[in-house]
């Protein structure tokens, strides 16, 4: 193996991460040696963890999982460790041997990037070091905030939702401000509250549920990004007092959104007419209503219109909104016209996908979500268009794909069908499980992909990354039934139905048969 | 790979497969060993930070405690060392490992010790009662109970069961109990337009008929109009409209929207009269119904076709799931139903006031109301 170039000295001397009250200051004694014993070992040590960070994450892991044995290259399944001091990789035993020969302590789990100390005999969680590795590790860069570091998301949502870099997030000042202009929320107040259910609104409950637990909204609310606002029974000040109340507040009881409740009674959209009753209601629909409602109480003041291409810059467009762009090829002049238009969310048909399906093979495996994504969103289809250049009507082939991905991607699976049967076709509800993913790659469906096909991007397939926040889900029939809603807080995922919150493990959320997916990016740049 | 297994040991190949296999569950167990190493190494992670700081708050608590007069914010200038960690010029380092020197784990918000079990259901063990401990707790999973362990007396007798009620009168009479503190009831809350105190149950039907247009006033209204002259009428098409004391004519699907979109006039013809023949056996409940809706000046038609969904005649299939998801349904909860009403006596006024005091005795299945959506 190749030994790793030496890296010149860094004009720019490291600093240790300042810590903050109540955290140490280095993760062990012996690593406290190390970085104290001068600028010159201290920057070395630092850029030689950045460099091993990277070929961690940003290169093939066969690297790292090779090594050298008497000029054998082993490759193993299970960690190595990369001595911090010298560009060695070395498996479990040969590690011990290495240390005592050269007096190197410091080792590199080759697999999470974790530091290992030999003295301590144990895993060394350094403020420093991690916070490079967890930095890498979600962002693909040192200096970008990532969401998968729960320490970080738990300090945003005191600022605003504004994109802010890292280093911007925790300056000394900011940390100031914060302390003494805010009171500290009780330990208790974790956002985990039921809501009770009005009468026939639980598919109003799911949807705010998922809204509570949506970062970027409560960034938004609780930095007081909705404020100074006069109009009577605003849904945005609704919003802004429910938030209030799940994350300030002690109570543990379920929460009475009255508010919300006759903000909705009040509110005179004309294309919701139908919702606004004391009837059941589509989940997926009154989300559709929040979205517009709350745009037009924080926006631009234009009408979002469907089928078009939309631009504001309220929090409901920077957290929901996406693009996609049709590209309409016509089959006579091979003339291809585009158009962009804006998204709340994507639907999803399963008809479809499931007659494709039986056609093709008798296993039938249970659908997954990038079945559908792959009918809507990579597979072309033919229509009929009229052509500019052919001044025809000609056959024409359609191909849809996303040239923006937003924040908080919605995903709807349209869970009906009508029956085949001549003219008596009824909708019915498709019961039928569709496997969806923690983890959702959606570099295949957006437009760059399409453009620089078959070339591998790191960053690109980093920015496209999303994780499941939330998952609404609908039992019973097509006019009557129940919603639940899953959410997911830092690592655990718990079961809002109506009041009532409980404990929900992975594999009740991914197999809960969904209606609403609600998932969000990793990494804002 | 020259040994027989991989780093977990977890799965030993038999002797008499072949090396192809052999190797197949080597990379087996490796990967086992992999997942088993990240579970662990993040709980590690958890748990040796956590301590670390926990090091740290503490020795920085008794450093301000040993020099008077600083303020929690500036750094004291003292010497202070612990089995843990030392305190020296405003900086905290550690001394050993925290896994081994630190017992505790102290919030780093509050500075009171986190408890470590949860105080019921799975993994439960008795707190110590002289200690004040934070209040984030560890959550609880106990079967019929949340996260807090909280649970739910039935919503009390309403619209919605008064059928049930009047089948199962002579079910005894309610002798009321002291509820445990963890057992709470519905609240009520305040409407914002005409600022009584309603049921939270109550609320969307209130909120229906007090803003919305569902009332009684609004399908006189829509009579009016329609007798007037029909054919301006945009929103509803005028055959749904004479239908529309008869349950589920407004065609109030959860998936309407798209149903209508795609489906043309016959289908949604058939719809509808699916949904009407659906409603006729209950059409009984309508009749029987009608008394009460004279003492509640604003029934909204489709409480009907609620109350036949969430009756007991209603099909099987449909309630069954919504019924599972009912809290406990003790009699002895059922009972305590009544609770909310006496905490708003008065606001409560004409709203079902009379209904809830009659059928407080009863105790058919008290799910209904929240059966419904």
């Amino acid at each position: 193996m190749a030994a790793r170039p030496v890296t010149p000295a860094s004009p720019k001397n490291v600093k240790v991460k300042t810590p903050a009250p109540g955290t140490p200051m280095y993760g062990c004694e012996h690593v406290q040696r190390l970085l104290t014993q001068g600028q010159e070992v201290m920057n070395s040590s630092i850029s030689h963890y950045k460099m091993i960070l990277r070929g961690i994450f940003d290169t093939t892991p066969i690297v790292a999982q090779t090594t050298n044995n008497d000029g054998r290259p082993v490759t193993s399944i299970t960690s190595n460790f990369l001595c911090l001091q010298c560009p060695t990789t070395l498996d479990e035993n040969e590690r011990l041997n290495h240390g005592s020969k050269k007096q190197h302590r410091f080792y590199v789990d080759s697999r999470s990037g974790s530091l290992y100390c030999q003295m301590c005999d144990d895993l060394v969680w350094d403020p420093t070091f991690e916070d490079l590795r967890i930095r890498k590790m979600g962002t693909g860069s040192f200096s970008v905030f990532s969401f998968c570091n729960p320490e970080l998301t738990g300090a945003l949502c005191s600022l605003s939702g504004r994109k802010r870099k890292h280093e911007d997030l925790f300056s000394e000042n900011d940390l100031r401000l914060i302390n003494t202009n805010t009171t500290t929320a009780s330990c208790r107040a974790n956002g985990l509250r039921g809501i009770y259910n009005a009468g026939a609104t639980c598919y109003q409950n799911v949807v705010l549920q998922s809204f509570i637990h949506n970062p970027l909204l409560r960034n938004f609310y609780l930095g007081d990004g909705h404020h100074d606002c006069s109009i009577q029974n605003c849904l945005s000040c609704a919003m802004d007092d429910m938030f209030q109340d799940f994350y300030a507040h002690e109570t543990t009881n379920g929460f009475t959104a009255a508010s919300i409740l006759s903000a909705f009674w009040i509110s005179e959209k004309k294309a919701f007419e139908n919702l606004v009753t004391t009837k059941e209601q589509d989940a997926h629909e009154f989300f559709q209503f929040l979205a517009e409602e709350l745009h037009e109480r924080n926006g631009d003041g234009k009408k979002p219109e469907d089928g078009s291409e939309h631009n504001c810059d309220c929090v409901i467009h920077q957290t929901f909104y996406g693009k996609m762009q049709t590209a309409t090829t016509c089959q006579n002049c091979l003339s291809t016209s585009n158009a962009v238009q804006s998204f709340l969310d994507l639907s999803l048909g399963l008809d479809n996908v499931n007659q494709k399906r039986k056609k093709k093979s008798q296993f039938s495996r249970p659908i997954n979500l990038m079945d559908c994504l792959d009918e809507e969103y990579l597979n072309s289809d033919k229509c009929e268009y009229r052509c500019h250049g052919c001044n025809s009507t000609q056959q024409a082939r359609r191909q849809t794909s996303i040239k923006r991905l937003p924040n908080v991607l919605s995903i709807q699976l349209k869970r009906f069908e009508f029956k085949q049967g001549g003219r008596d076709r009824a909708a019915s509800k498709i019961d039928e499980h569709v496997q969806f993913p923690l983890q959702l790659n959606m570099l295949p469906y957006t437009h760059q992909s399409r453009i620089r096909e078959g070339k591998e991007n790191k960053e690109l397939e980093r920015s496209c990354i999303y994780d499941l926040m939330s998952v609404v889900v609908h039992v019973g029939e097509l006019d009557t039934g129940h919603y639940m809603s899953y959410c997911r807080v830092g690592e655990q995922w718990f079961r809002f139905n109506d009041h009532k919150v409980e404990m929900a493990t992975i594999s009740d959320v991914l197999g809960a048969k969904a209606y609403i997916l609600f998932y969000i990016i990793r990494t804002i740049t | 790979m020259d040994s027989s297994t991989g780093r977990a040991g977890l799965i030993r190949p038999r002797d008499d497969i072949g090396s192809m296999d052999k190797l197949a569950q080597s990379v087996l167990d490796d990967v086992l060993y992999n997942i088993i190493s990240d579970l662990v190494m993040k709980t590690h992670r958890e748990e040796k930070t956590a301590k670390a700081n926990t090091a740290a708050i503490h020795i920085e608590k008794l450093a301000s405690d040993a020099s008077e007069g600083s303020t929690p914010d500036s750094k004291p200038d003292v010497r202070i060392e612990t089995d843990a960690a030392i305190y020296e010029d405003g900086k905290v380092l550690l001394k050993g490992n925290p896994l081994q020197t630190t017992k505790d784990i102290l919030c780093p918000k509050c500075h009171l010790p986190r408890l470590l079990h949860p105080t019921d259901g799975k993994g439960a063990k008795k707190p110590d009662p002289t200690v004040l401990y934070c209040k984030r707790q560890p959550f609880i999973e106990k079967p019929g109970c949340d996260i807090y362990g909280q649970s739910w007396v039935g919503p009390g007798p309403g619209r919605g069961k008064k059928k049930k009620d009047m089948e199962k009168k002579e079910d005894g009479p309610a002798t009321p109990e002291q509820r445990p503190p963890n057992v709470l009831s519905f609240p009520s809350a305040t409407c914002s337009k005409c600022k009584r105190c309603i049921l939270v149950t109550r609320l969307n039907n209130h909120m229906g008929s007090c803003i919305g247009n569902s009332g009684r006033n609004a399908s006189r209204a829509a009579a009016q109009k329609m007798s007037n002259g029909n054919s301006q009428t945009d929103q509803t098409p005028p055959s749904s409209q004479k239908a529309t004391p008869a349950p589920g004519s407004r065609a109030a699907s959860p998936r309407k929207r798209d149903a209508s979109e795609d489906v043309g006039e016959e289908s949604e013809n058939a719809h509808k009269k699916k949904k009407l023949k659906a409603s006729n056996p209950k059409k009984v409940i309508l009749k029987t119904g009608k008394p009460n809706l004279n003492k509640k000046d604003s029934k909204p038609p489709s409480q009907l076709s609620q109350e036949h969904k969430a009756g007991p005649t209603s099909s099987p299939g449909e309630t069954a799931p919504k019924k599972s998801t009912g809290l406990g349904m003790s009699p002895v909860k059922k009972l305590k139903a009544s609770r909310p009403i006496p905490n708003s006596p008065l606001k409560n006024g004409g709203d079902a006031e009379v209904d809830s005091e009659s059928s407080m005795t009863l105790s058919s299945p008290p799910a209904v109301a929240q059966t419904t959506a």
